[in-house]
């Protein structure tokens, strides 16, 4: 499979992004690490006629703390969020994730927003994206806006980005000290392509569940935050009544997709599976 | 033959090995081509099942770079249509156009072909291709291809039943009636590929006159070679096919394939180079698929757990058209041939059918139908011990043949000739601790949120099959032999031509040591060439596990007979008697007086008249000669794989935790390669059982052409092998090899399920179908608890 | 539109540069512009391996990007592991533990196995393993590659 004959161009900065995204919106793809957009492009399933590159854009490569956030350039490799001492520290439930995410070859190149834009439906990121509350940073050359995860994943393969316009950076919420959170998947493979997944995230104090948040993937179209399981945490002791109710209430929340991997009876089950995984002291971090 | 062994049954290392780790091995795609080359793209159906109404190829042919685009009509004038040669009663024939003329029968099946500058501008022209399709309904499912009324995929097969055999003893419906006990059961096993990580590829470079040298991943040089001129109407002698390095095989690139014919005859016709290269997804589309089938088996056993008589129905799906050269009939006549294993049932009926349907044509992938007719025998031989609340290894143990019996010819015919079907099932379980499992087994299995479980596959392996086998199969133009040239070089050095081809088991080095030990050579002054038409004799070439025993054997014959002339002339030169000259080392020397010896240059010099000494009366010029060999029928191995599984109670993925082997192949060549044989058929074997599957929706739509989706087994995936061997020399043939090519895939589909099968017996789930994905795992659970409740 | 530009990229420690169209792939770059055949496609799409070479000193899936968005790094392929007269002591390794036999995955292979062991001097099987999940074989069943990236590291650690 060889794509189909496209234009290059490879900006030094945002700036040059952004002018080229103005003037060739649909017909043109961002290319960061490539290894979502490429394997699409060799497919021909996306054929851009123009392809403008950010690896020239340093401006685009910081890890930085704002405030209650982290902020991911959108150059920021996988491997170096991994690396990353500030996502170890800020973002456990991320550094919990990376991992899972393609393998090594991939996350040296691919990226933290790249991901995220792509928007695969059993994809890890975009879960945790939703787990961490994070904030999308959107530019285009005429402004700036933001769109909070929960907004941004719209459909399979599908964001709320409009043609034209650049995810520059992606703002995850700083996960506090004392937050216990977990990030586990499971396949057909013991390591792969996941069928389901969760990120999950608990605020705990005198035993107590204070904050729940929990996303899925392998549960919809999309990743998607179960507010009816963290309804169902918040406010206990997390014990074994709490679990199965946790678990009664993500097994109602999910639609999940049917594929050659899975049916949906198997991802249903496997995500309760995940999350009593996850709530068990054991496989947490 | 062969007196002293000092290289067979070494650990030698190999000598492809350095080469191909510096990043020098060539492959089709690593030649280099010169700057007129045309490339080859195809336009495939998107439909299972259409007609053809038109095809505008204007635009397609405009593009920059394009020479041309040719429809099936084109390429019908260069090829003729293909034809699996069976005979065989109840086989019904049919023909395939290279590329489509009319009727698509599978989605990826070529209706058009691209000729152009590159390999970039030919996917470019492929796209323009402009084909307007009439959308037939298409019969996909082996269950419903053949109920009345389907679609029927070739106007000549009525019903798409193309091929039906039955056999039966005499005794069978009385062994049935007799016996206390019958248990019947359904097995159905899913598509699967051989998926090389080389894809398919060929190069066609025209030489002077009509001559042309042929480049391809192919397994069977020859049978392709001969073919290209049946089909083309070529001269065969003007056609040089050469194998560069093949990046696997498996079986898959043991098929003649259409792009094949098409690049040949395309570069004739434009007396240009011409290559064509495949990509992954038409890897999984069109390269030919395998296991799809269906076993329905009936035991009558006794109160022991003999079984008195076997019963089965075998249905196999054989695609869209039966391939060269082994047509779809080699699995359904391979799984009913073979089911009876190492076991000693002599009342035996089946009826084995080969169904056509609208998807990729069926051929012979690793294995060939037996990991499906063991997954069926040996899943009976639990069920028996569950039955009967007996340990499964000794149900096995009270059906097979014992050693002391071989040989020993079974119900349809095959002789077992040696063999150590109890020994290696014995020592396999004191390998993995059989009896300390089962002592410490709880009868619900589960331990740590895990059901445990232990899976035996105790089988036969089909190998070496000669001419007779392949008769008895139905492949009436099947050689059967292979051939061999051993040559000692005037300078001494030997070089040694064999009719097989590699795709990685080692040939260089396996087949160099059978020849030093034939000749009495040094191992480093051997080296071997294969896989060239030009250079090597004719032969059946390499697939079904054969080229220790056919290539062995036509080496040892050769090599004798040259080492009896070095004999000859060395004992003219000696003034010695021919009987007391031994040939050894490289030397030829009075036995007890080493230092009155030739080395094999001097004898060399005498033999090509480069010195002054004549030969002996009635000797010819030359030091070289050539053998064939044919095994009679088929050559069987044996071997036992025990699996011990975990099955995870809450997400039901399965983890293999220990995996032992005791294998007889026979004469080993080279442990070591024998074993790295055992370790990759294993692996595909455990990816069969649990996660690949290739599925087709009710229309014939392919799902999964991408190993994004149709996912193979990785290092984690997989635990390690212990192995171990037994060498019961073959006394048919020559040499006493065995193949092992395939065992390790035949023995893990089995073991493997059997031991899901055990984890989760005490949950009543039965386990007759795969793969295993957990997902259908969870389903099988499910269902057994409802039919508890 | 789609005109050719000039790419110029390190490898193995030599500059080459050659005009490629945009859409040309560093896998094909590597092997038909530069004649470099060592590193193979599999599938394209980023799952087998196969094609993985060094960029920047870090695995990639050469198949996975264009000649022209690497201009300017750093390759290493496997024909710049080995010396004139010896093999690399990874590639040696896989030798005398019989870690391949058809030869066509094996350089991405030696690439991962080379990134593991500048990471990770002495790994274990299970570390062993995981790094070398997302590189397919279909012929070995990886037991002896993994004994041959164990003694690999031995070696290596031996040397230094």
């Amino acid at each position: 499979m060889k794509p189909a004959p496209f234009d290059f161009r490879a900006p030094p900065d945002l700036a040059g992004v952004l002018d080229l995204l103005a003037e060739y919106g649909e017909d043109s793809r961002v290319l960061a690490g490539g290894q979502s957009l490429v394997p699409l492009m060799n497919l021909r399933m996306v054929q851009p006629a123009m392809l403008i590159s950010i690896n020239r854009c340093d401006d685009l490569d910081t890890i930085a703390r704002q405030d209650d956030r982290l902020i991911c350039g959108a150059r920021v490799r996988q491997a170096a969020a991994e690396e990353s001492e500030l996502v170890q520290q800020d973002c456990p439930l991320l550094a919990a994730a990376l991992p899972y995410v393609g393998g090594q070859a991939n996350r040296n190149r691919g990226t933290v927003c790249g991901s995220l834009a792509h928007a695969d439906p059993l994809a890890e990121l975009p879960a945790v994206a939703l787990a961490l509350d994070a904030e999308m940073h959107v530019a285009t050359r005429s402004g700036r806006r933001r769109i909070a995860a929960r907004d941004f994943f719209v459909g399979e393969l599908d964001t709320a980005l409009q043609p034209g316009e650049f995810l520059e950076a992606v703002a995850f919420q700083r996960q506090d000290a004392d937050e216990r959170c977990a990030f586990l998947e499971l396949g057909n493979r013991r390591h792969g392509f996941a069928v389901a997944g969760l990120a999950l995230r608990l605020g705990v104090q005198s035993g107590r569940c204070v904050m729940a948040s929990v996303a899925v993937m392998g549960g919809g179209a999309t990743a998607r935050r179960i507010s009816a399981v963290e309804a169902a945490l918040e406010g206990t002791l997390i014990d074994e009544i709490a679990v199965a109710a946790a678990v009664a209430a993500l097994s109602e929340a999910v639609v999940p997709p049917v594929d050659v991997h899975a049916d949906a009876e198997y991802r249903r089950h496997a995500l309760g599976v995940l999350l009593e995984r996850a709530l068990r002291s054991e496989e947490e971090r | 033959m062969a007196d002293n062994m000092r290289f067979i049954g070494q650990d030698v290392l190999r000598r492809e090995d350095e080469y191909l780790l510096r990043g020098q091995g060539r492959f089709v795609d690593d030649l280099v081509v010169p700057t007129d080359t045309l490339h080859l793209g195809f336009v495939l159906s998107p439909h299972a099942h259409a007609r053809i109404a038109a095809i505008d190829v204007a635009q397609a042919a405009a593009l920059d770079g394009v020479v041309a685009v040719l429809t099936g009509d084109d390429i019908a004038e260069f090829v003729q249509p293909i034809v699996a040669e069976i005979e065989f009663p109840g086989y019904i024939r049919h023909g395939r156009d290279v590329v489509a003329r009319d009727i698509v029968r599978f989605v990826g099946e070529a209706v058009a072909v691209a000729v152009c500058e590159s390999a970039y501008v030919a996917q470019d022209a492929i796209e323009l291709v402009d084909v307007d399709y009439e959308i037939l309904p298409a019969a996909v499912r082996l269950e419903t291809a053949t109920d009345p009324g389907m679609p029927q995929v070739h106007a000549e097969i009525d019903n798409n039943l193309i091929f039906e055999g039955r056999f039966t003893t005499d005794g069978v419906d009385a062994a049935f009636a007799g016996a206390p006990h019958v248990l019947k059961e359904r097995f159905r096993s899913g598509r699967v590929g051989g998926v090389p990580i080389e894809p398919r590829g060929c190069l066609a470079i025209p030489e002077h006159g009509d001559s042309l040298l042929f480049y391809s991943s192919t397994q069977v040089p020859h049978l392709l070679r001969t073919a290209l001129a049946q089909y083309t109407g070529a001269d065969e002698s003007k056609i040089r096919v050469v194998v560069p390095e093949v990046g696997g095989g498996f079986g898959t690139k043991a098929q003649i394939y259409p792009e094949e014919f098409v690049t040949f005859a395309l570069a004739r016709h434009f007396r240009q180079p011409v290559k064509w290269m495949q990509d992954r997804r038409e890897e999984l589309l069109t390269d030919i698929h395998a296991r799809d089938h269906l076993y329905e088996v009936e035991v009558a056993f006794d109160d022991d757990g003999v079984v008195q008589g076997l019963r089965a129905e075998i249905w196999t799906n054989g695609g869209a058209y039966s391939t060269l050269p082994f047509g779809c009939t080699l699995e359904t006549t391979g799984g009913a041939r073979m089911i009876v294993g190492p076991y000693r049932i002599t009342e035996y009926a089946y009826v084995a059918r080969a169904v056509a349907t609208h998807t990729a044509p069926a051929g012979a992938y690793r294995g060939v139908a037996q990991p499906t007719c063991f997954m069926a025998i040996e899943g009976m031989m639990d069920r028996i011990a569950r039955a009967l609340k007996l340990d499964p290894a000794e149900v096995r143990l009270r059906n097979m043949v014992p050693t002391a019996e071989l040989p020993w010819t079974n119900v349809v015919g095959v002789r077992y000739d040696t063999g150590s079907f109890v020994e290696s099932l014995q020592r396999a379980m004191t390998m993995i601790d059989y009896s300390g499992f089962r002592t410490r087994q709880p009868a619900d299995r589960l331990v740590d949120g895990k059901y445990r479980g232990i899976g035996i596959c105790s089988f036969t392996e089909v190998s070496g099959t000669g001419a007779p086998g392949w008769r008895a199969r139905g492949l009436v133009r099947m050689p059967g032999f292979d051939s061999g040239i051993v040559k000692v070089e005037p300078t001494g050095k030997v070089t040694a031509y064999v009719s097989h081809a590699h795709a990685g088991q080692g040939h260089y080095t396996t087949f160099a040591q059978v020849v030093a030990d034939a000749l009495g050579a040094d191992l480093e002054d051997v080296n071997i060439i294969e896989g060239d038409t030009a250079a090597t004799p004719y032969g059946t070439n390499t697939f079904a596990s054969r080229s220790a025993v056919t290539g062995g054997g036509a080496l040892l014959r050769a090599g004798d007979k040259v080492k009896q002339k070095i004999r000859r002339i060395a004992a003219d030169m000696l003034e010695a008697a021919v009987e007391d000259v031994v040939v050894e080392g490289g030397r030829a020397y009075v036995a007890g007086v080493a230092q009155h010896g030739l080395s094999f240059k001097q004898v060399a010099e005498t033999a090509y008249a480069m010195n002054n000494q004549s030969l002996p009366e009635g000797e010819t010029f030359g030091l070289e000669d050539t053998d064939f060999y044919d095994p009679p029928l088929v050559t069987m191995a044996n071997a036992v794989h025990i699996a011990q599984v975990a099955v995870d109670a809450a997400d039901c993925r399965v983890e293999i935790e220990r995996y032992v082997v005791v294998h007889d192949c026979g004469r080993i060549i080279n442990p070591t390669i024998v074993d790295g044989q055992i370790q990759g058929g294993i692996a595909q074997g455990i990816g069969e059982a649990l996660m690949e599957e290739m599925v087709y929706d009710d229309m014939g739509q392919f799902q999964n052409a991408t190993l994004l989706d149709y996912l193979l087994p990785t290092s984690e995936d997989l635990p390690n092998f212990e192995i171990e061997h037994i060498e019961s020399p073959s006394i048919d043939n020559v040499g006493g090899f065995k193949g092992v090519g395939e065992g390790g895939l035949i023995g893990a589909v089995p073991a493997v399920l059997n031991g899901v099968a055990d984890a989760l017996c005490d949950l009543g789930v039965n386990i007759n179908r795969k793969p295993l994905k957990p997902s259908v795992i969870l389903k099988l659970m499910r269902e057994a608890r409802e039919r508890q409740t | 539109m789609t005109g050719k530009t000039e790419v110029s990229v390190t490898v193995n420690g030599r500059k080459r540069h050659a005009m490629v169209e945009p859409r040309m792939l560093l896998v094909d770059f590597l092997r038909h512009e530069l004649g470099m055949t060592g590193t193979h496609i599999g599938c394209e799409h980023g799952v087998c391996g196969a094609c993985t070479v060094l960029l920047d000193g870090r695995t990639a899936r050469s198949c996975l990007h264009f000649a022209v968005a690497v201009d300017g790094a750093e390759i290493e392929t496997v024909e710049g592991m080995a010396g004139r007269d010896q093999l690399h002591p990874i590639q040696e390794a896989f030798h005398q533990h019989h870690a391949l036999q058809c030869g066509y995955c094996t350089a991405g292979f030696l690439m991962t196995t080379v990134e593991l062991l500048k990471r990770d001097p002495d790994p274990d099987e299970a570390d062993i393993r995981r790094a070398l999940t997302n590189n397919v074989c279909r012929c070995t069943g990886y037991a002896n590659i993994i004994k041959a990236v164990a003694a690999a590291a031995a070696a290596i650690r031996a040397q230094s």
